[in-house]
């Protein structure tokens, strides 16, 4: 065998290397080999589906937020188109965040700290866009003109919710409670509604009609085929898969105008008199709508609807009166003399009384099987006399009444109320209803007691102690008494519309019950409450030139603490209904007004409802009375 | 003596380009070949029209053409010019690299190269062929000595020096191929086994310290494909598709410039390091193994002539290109099909990149050169 390192001038070669090399190399291109085979031949169709999948994807297409209209096709809640900036994730932090996030900062005049903040708080995917901010077209134009120096920031238009008033101005004060406002989905609802296609940053209704009539606004979401390139982004669509289906339009039972006549009455009583939280609404009584719904003071949800500042939002919350509430539903409180009617009802109905039968009254009622000396007063200290039913609720005596109360029993007051009502959600389609109390055994056990006190039970009859009803409840109690003993759910949203306001689907009022009382028993009581207006005691609205008979309740409720000259403080109650001779049933309009803590002399309230009705009637009249200077009845009740 | 010599070295002169070895040079600008067309179909798919996708193919074919002269130019002169100037080369590749770190500017985050006039110029590259010189220079000067430990010490050091400098960029992959052609030449040297076992082992024990040292996304990297849902939207995002292409590729690929991840610019970086998941998509298993059997044809030819070298130093640059090839194969392919962990190397002659063609057309004319200034004139 010839030498094999012939030739070679220094270091031999060993061929056992080379060989081990060599068969190094053939092992790696086997390798190679052999896993290309696994992948293209054995695994391909896998991965050919994979890789099909990768490129394509389904897109959400959004559909338009329906519209809302008042009750004569006013558009009140709309979409406007606007302009958000967003941020990629990936192509910023590839950038540099601060940099590109200052820059655009800088450039729109925004704060870069909170657009940071807003940036590092999302935890999405790097590929998704992340909004930071809305801004006007002219910085929208700017933006993209700047493009090449703002990696990742893309501008989107948005429909944004505009909320307006009965002129068509940008002011959502006025309806702001009936309609809420919407705003972005959080972290936790997303996860309970991702599979209803809600995606991240989707606005949902918060509040008022926008969020009770969430789904029908929102419509459905349509969806697309897309391609998407390297970074995930659409570049092309491929198909339509499904049309999104926009959101309906509806139309509230509230008339814009006289919700703004509500209001501005309700603003005179209340800076009248001093009171910081009142509440005014407008019924019809046959079907139950909901023509004007007041409560002061209100919010502009406009300034929710573009993300509210945390400045905004707390004056918001530490207002007096607590303008994000709506009193009208969501609060409580003792109704007091206008609770009279629930009394005096369960009193026929149950035969405690006749409508002709007299009864005692007193200075001071002794409450049965208490101590000699524990009574209760009326508000006359000197008592009224002999009184029948109707004379009683008229001149509202609060003995009669403790008697009444006190003969038919806690169950059968509970009853009559619950006919009426209260103690439960009126079922008017709007978030956030409170049911109140109303006075019971299973109240009394609930505190400990086996049954309710008897003292507490006559005052249960004036609408005192252990009675705490929402306006709302109030005005459906009284509507019941005028349309003749339907008990209705109260209805906010009359029906669709098409996009240009026009009815086109009504819902249907709905009877929740129906009173047991017999029509007689209910026309002495709706006879009394015209007494109520006719006798006096509601001072001068009797002498208002309505299309009607005004009937209805005073009511002064006390509540809290006794102040310093050892009285309590009290809120003012004034309900009232409009048929067109006394008794009858065909009252197409109920109005309440409630004013929290309203410690003057004169009934706020009713001088409230007197504005109301000369504004709605449009009367040349104008009989308010200063609600500090009561000449005419002492010791209002 | 002298007249054997002066005859031998006559007869060299005279019949050298008869020896060129031709194959070489085939399997050479085929591969190359390969890199044009699919480079041409990648940049396609990244979006490009089909005037930029030109306009990578013209640049290629430029960048070719000054590779092949100086292919030439190296095939030419003898190669011992290399021991002569082993010193000075070694110091321009020191501070080559320092250059890089100074001035370098970042690709995909890495400060890989450096922009003159518009032109990126890898640094890197070059250095891993002219290491290779170095490193066989010395070796080679070892003479009797190659068995010690301090060979392989001192290959160690020398080598030691330009790889940090890389790792340092960070470029780890291309530190690696350093550390590969370290093993691969101090292994035929003739090196003392034994020792190379422990040097290896305390590699092995420093490697996660190395590991742990780098940038977080790089440590992903590293180890998406172990498992690809570990990130799968960002670091991992690469290795998912280039997996779908490679698989969907079937026996004969979707064809060229069809493949559907490839069009949908689904492929990032695609015409540059993932470029063979784009020969497999489309050129599909059979594409594939035709160009591992290019590669495999290729380093075959550098063996031989290796092989067939006068000298140690002969054998010593061709094994040590050959081990830059087969290592640099190994980790691109390997990524692409998810087999190694992801690291920007390059794929030999494929891959986009002027700085790498010319680097290796450099390499394969010193090649070429140990060939026709090796063989008797009567093989």
């Amino acid at each position: 065998m010839a030498d094999l390192n012939e030739g070679r001038l220094d270091l031999p070669r060993s061929p056992a290397r080379f060989i081990a090399f060599g068969v190094s190399a053939v092992l790696l291109f086997t390798l190679l080999g052999g896993r290309l085979f696994q992948l293209q031949i054995l695994q391909g169709d896998l991965y050919a589906r994979r890789a099909a999948a990768a490129h394509t994807a389904e897109i959400p297409i959004p559909a338009p937020r329906g519209l809302i209209f008042d009750r004569t096709g006013r558009p009140v809640a709309v979409n406007v188109p606007s302009w958000a900036v967003k941020a990629r994730p990936a192509d910023v932090t590839k950038a540099g965040v601060s940099t590109v996030i200052g820059r655009l900062a800088s450039l729109i005049g925004a704060d870069a700290k909170v657009l940071e903040q807003r940036f590092d708080a999302f935890h999405g995917s790097p590929y998704d866009l992340v909004p930071l901010t809305k801004v006007s077209r002219q910085a929208a134009l700017l933006v993209g003109e700047r493009s090449q120096e703002l990696p990742g920031i893309v501008v989107e238009v948005d429909p944004q919710r505009e909320y307006l008033d009965e002129k068509g101005n940008l002011d959502g004060s006025l309806l702001a409670h009936a309609i809420g406002y919407t705003g972005p989905i959080s972290e936790t609802e997303l996860a309970n509604l991702a599979s209803q296609g809600y995606l991240p940053d989707d606005p949902i209704g918060r509040d008022g009609v926008e969020s009770s009539f969430e789904q029908e606004l929102r419509g459905t979401y349509g969806a697309q085929l897309v391609q998407r390139d390297a970074l995930g982004r659409a570049v092309k669509v491929l198909d339509t898969v499904r049309e999104p289906t926009p959101g309906k339009n509806l139309m509230l039972t509230i008339d814009a105008a006289t919700q703004r006549m509500a209001v501005d009455a309700l603003t005179w009583g209340m800076k009248a008199s001093g009171v910081q939280e009142g509440v005014t609404m407008v019924m019809n009584p046959q079907t139950g709508e909901i023509l004007a719904m007041a409560s002061l003071p209100a919010y502009d949800n406009n300034k929710f609807a573009a993300g509210i500042s945390a400045t905004d939002y707390q004056a918001y919350l530490t207002r007096p009166g607590k303008p994000l509430r709506n009193h009208a539903i969501s609060d409580t409180y003792p109704p007091g003399s206008t609770f009279k009617l629930v009394t005096g009802l369960g009193a026929l109905e149950s035969g405690v009384t006749t409508p002709t039968r007299l009864w005692p009254t007193y200075g001071c009622y002794q409450i049965p099987n208490a101590p000699r000396g524990q009574c209760l007063f009326d508000w006359n200290h000197t008592g009224f006399g002999p009184l029948n039913l109707t004379q009683a609720f008229a001149i509202s005596s609060d003995t009669f009444f403790y008697q009444m109360a006190v003969k038919q029993g806690v169950d059968r007051l509970g009853d009559a109320a619950a006919q009426l009502g209260f103690g439960k959600q009126s079922g008017v389609p709007l978030p956030g209803e409170a049911a109140g109390i109303v006075a019971s055994t299973e109240w009394a056990r609930r505190n400990g007691r086996p049954n309710l006190y008897t003292g507490e039970l006559a005052q249960a009859g004036i609408g005192q102690n252990v009675i705490a009803v929402t306006p709302l409840q109030l005005l459906n109690a009284y509507s019941t008494l005028a349309n003749g003993g339907k008990l209705m759910r109260p209805m906010i949203v009359r029906g669709e519309t098409s996009d240009s306001g026009k009815l086109v689907k009504a819902y249907l009022p709905e009877i929740l019950g129906t009173l047991k009382a017999s029509t007689a028993d209910q026309r002495v009581i709706r006879i009394a409450a015209r007494e109520v207006v006719t006798s006096g005691h509601a001072y001068n609205i009797r002498d208002l030139n309505l299309p009607g008979a005004l009937s209805g309740k005073t009511g002064t409720a006390e509540f809290g603490a006794k102040t310093r000259n050892n009285t309590l403080p009290f809120h003012s109650w004034f309900v009232a209904y409009l048929p067109s001779k006394p008794g009858a049933t065909d009252a197409k309009l109920a109005v309440v007004t409630f004013t929290y803590a309203a410690v003057v002399p004169g009934n706020v309230s009713l001088e409230v409802v007197k504005y109301f009705l000369q504004k709605y009637f449009k009367l040349d009249q104008d009989l308010r009375l200063d609600p500090h200077n009561f000449a005419l009845v002492r010791n209002a009740n | 003596m002298g007249a054997i010599s002066s005859t031998f070295s006559q007869n060299v002169r005279a019949h050298k380009w008869r020896v060129f070895d031709w194959q070489l040079l085939l399997y050479v600008v085929l591969l190359v070949g390969f890199g044009v067309a699919m480079g041409y179909s990648a940049s396609l798919g990244a979006g490009g029209s089909s005037a930029s996708g030109m306009s990578q193919t013209v640049k290629t074919v430029i960048w070719t053409g000054i590779g092949l002269t100086i292919f030439f130019v190296a095939a030419s002169v003898d190669y011992h010019w290399l021991t002569t100037f082993t010193v000075p080369i070694y110091v321009a590749v020191l501070g080559l690299l320092a250059i890089t770190t100074v001035i370098g500017t970042s690709l995909f985050g890495a400060q890989m190269s450096v922009t003159v006039a518009g032109l990126d110029f890898q640094f890197s590259e070059v250095c891993k062929v002219l290491m290779v010189v170095v490193l066989a220079s010395f070796l080679t000067g070892r003479r009797e000595k190659v068995g010690r430990l301090s060979t392989i010490v001192g290959a160690g050091v020398l080598m030691a020096i330009p790889t940090f400098m890389v790792y340092r960029q960070p470029d780890l992959g291309t530190a690696l191929v350093f550390v590969a052609i370290l093993v691969g030449m101090l292994f035929m040297s003739g090196a003392s086994i034994g020792w190379m076992a422990v040097m290896a082992g305390g590699v092995v024990a420093v490697a996660p310290l190395a590991v742990q040292s780098l940038a977080i996304y790089q440590q992903q990297r590293l180890f998406c494909f172990l498992d690809p849902s570990v990130d799968p939207q960002h670091t991992c995002y690469q290795l998912i598709q280039s997996l779908n292409a490679v698989g969907s590729g079937g026996w004969f690929g979707e064809g060229l410039t069809a493949g559907g991840l490839n069009r949908s610019g689904l492929l990032p970086v695609q015409s540059t390091d993932f470029i063979f998941s784009v020969v497999a998509e489309e050129l599909g298993f059979i594409g594939g193994l035709i160009v591992l059997a290019l590669f495999g044809l290729l380093v075959w030819r550098v063996l031989v002539i290796g092989w067939g070298a006068r000298d140690a130093l002969g054998t010593m640059v061709s094994v040590g290109l050959a081990s830059m090839i087969l290592f640099q194969l190994l980790v691109n392919v390997g990524m692409v099909v998810g087999i190694m962990p992801v690291t920007g190397i390059p794929l030999p002659f494929v891959t986009y990149g002027g700085s790498s063609m010319i680097s290796l057309l450099f390499g394969m004319g010193i090649l070429e050169s140990v060939r026709m200034h090796s063989r008797k004139p009567t093989f």
